[in-house]
């Protein structure tokens, strides 16, 4: 019997990956490759984090928890899109010794406690050092 | 093929390279036995007094009421770590800081905390445009860093002085009685030494700090924008002969990071301009030196931002080489708000043209080569 991995899909809607303060940011996932019943909640935000040499921080712009019952059917694999007005700050940075980056992220919970996680990095801002990936 | 058990992991900060299910796991099971320990033998404890007062362990006094308090912290330190850990594994970190998000903008939490209410993660300024100016609008407050350095060396010296005299006192009676105690003596020549030591460091200090002077610093407008240009005003009292002095625009990124048990702090400079600076003058007693200069914060300068362990901080420095004395240094913090260069992203038809601060030089930082992540000079 193959095991396969449940799939998350997550994407921007539309080309732009850098976007400016108070731009609205368009989001949507779906999941494949998995049971509608093995998914306990799916938490979808957008946020910021800091990676480098200090401890890392993160703040939450936008935060959506949904679970079976919030779902038609309960069924929380089908396509859901979000949308989200951009803060003006924190702006994206890259410094020496640490930088701030913004991603929208899904987490997937499954039954048995089994965590998926999927990112899709953008940027905010025109802060010099900063480049899209 | 991963081990199934590593037995050396790293761990920095919160994160880890072994499981984080198990390390869960272990944690509360740590906890929890502590929690267990305490309420178990707390239950016997108080039982044990109840049901056979005679022969307690422990007669009600102070012995009674040590034990009690003991056990209780156990009780509460595993209890405590048994949710704190419950807390992690039901919520994920976005959840959480969701929860503390929305806990921020309640009204009670947001006047305790505050922060300006459309630029999450940028220092509150209230207190840096509460003190009005002669000259300008508002006098900037200094770091108060050196203050707390001068308290902390005048109580070491105090209390290493105290009992360097209380051992003289021992050794001269000694020595008077005919009984030197050589172990004594040689013990108490390099405790006078770094107590004498001691002393001449506060003493410095006092004088870099009092006999210098106020430094004085104004400015026009606050919280200043990037682009834009503002007036400064600055002061500085004392009777001394100045060799240079020299006002600077810094910034200065700051990190915290755990490292084992420690909490370490690591400060760059990523940016320094010099603004303004007078070489070879006297300053007299009421007569205190002025100077007024520009500002000009860089078009694409990064914003000030404060996280809990991450922070990008911008000063205005002034800094002294005086004759006969130690050179000076006085900071004064300023907050920077996004500005429209860095908060707009250009059409993909209009570059954005390269930025220019003209005029004031640029001091290169070794530490890098290139122009400083963050602000384009």
């Amino acid at each position: 019997m193959i095991l396969m991995e449940p799939l998350i899909s997550l994407c921007l809607v539309g080309p732009q990956r850098v976007f400016s303060a108070g731009d609205e940011l368009i989001a949507e996932y779906q999941f494949d490759a998995v049971a509608a019943d093995e998914i306990q909640a799916v938490e979808a935000s957008v946020l910021w984090y800091t990676e480098g040499k200090g401890d890392e921080d993160l703040g939450v712009h936008f935060f959506e928890r949904r679970v079976p019952s919030d779902a038609e059917q309960g069924d929380l694999r089908s396509l859901r899109r979000f949308t989200s007005q951009l803060p003006s700050s924190p702006l994206s940075y890259a410094g020496q010794l640490f930088s701030v980056r913004w991603c929208v992220r899904v987490r997937l919970f499954l039954r048995r406690g089994r965590e998926l996680v999927q990112e899709v990095p953008f940027i905010l801002g025109a802060v010099p050092g900063e480049s899209a990936e | 093929m991963p081990r199934l058990i590593r037995w050396l992991e790293k761990k920095r900060g919160d994160r880890r390279t072994g499981s984080n299910l198990v390390g869960s796991v272990g944690e509360a099971v740590f906890h929890g036995a502590i929690f267990l320990l305490g309420v178990g033998a707390l239950a016997a404890l108080v039982t044990a007094h109840v049901m056979q007062p005679a022969s307690a362990w422990y007669a009600v006094g102070v012995g009674f009421w040590c034990m009690v308090l003991v056990l209780s912290s156990l009780a509460i330190m595993g209890g405590v770590g048994v949710l704190r850990t419950a807390l992690r594994l039901s919520f994920s970190a976005e959840r959480r800081s969701a929860m503390a998000r929305r806990a921020n903008n309640l009204d009670l939490v947001r006047e305790a905390v505050p922060q300006p209410k459309d630029f999450p993660t940028l220092p509150w300024h209230e207190g840096l445009t509460n003190s009005p100016g002669t000259e300008l609008a508002y006098r900037l407050p200094a770091t108060n860093k050196a203050g707390w350095r001068l308290l902390a060396m005048t109580f070491f010296s105090l209390l290493w002085n105290a009992v360097a005299c209380v051992l003289l006192v021992v050794a001269i009676r000694g020595w008077l009685a005919g009984e030197l105690n050589a172990f004594l003596a040689s013990v108490l020549i390099p405790f006078l030494a770094i107590g004498g030591g001691s002393i001449y460091f506060v003493l410095r200090q006092i004088w870099i700090d009092a006999g210098m002077g106020p430094t004085a610093l104004e400015i026009c407008s606050h919280p200043l924008l990037p682009g834009k240009t503002y007036r400064l005003h600055l002061s500085q009292s004392g009777h001394i002969g100045v060799k240079s002095l020299s006002l600077w625009l810094v910034c200065e990124e700051e990190v915290t990071y755990h490292q084992g048990t420690d909490i370490r702090r690591e400060a760059r400079t990523t940016f320094e301009q010099r603004l303004h600076e007078q070489s070879d003058f006297q300053i007299e007693p009421g007569m205190p030196f002025r100077a007024d200069c520009d500002l000009a914060i860089p078009p694409r300068a990064m914003h000030s931002f404060q996280s809990e362990h991450n922070a990008v901080h911008w000063w205005l420095v002034v800094r002294g080489v005086l004759e006969y004395w130690p050179q000076f240094e006085r900071r004064f913090p300023i907050i920077v708000y996004p500005g429209d260069a860095t908060m707009r992203i250009a059409e993909p038809s209009s570059a954005v043209p390269a930025p220019h601060t003209a005029g004031a030089p640029v001091r290169p930082l070794a530490a890098r080569r290139s122009a400083p992540a963050g602000v384009s000079a």
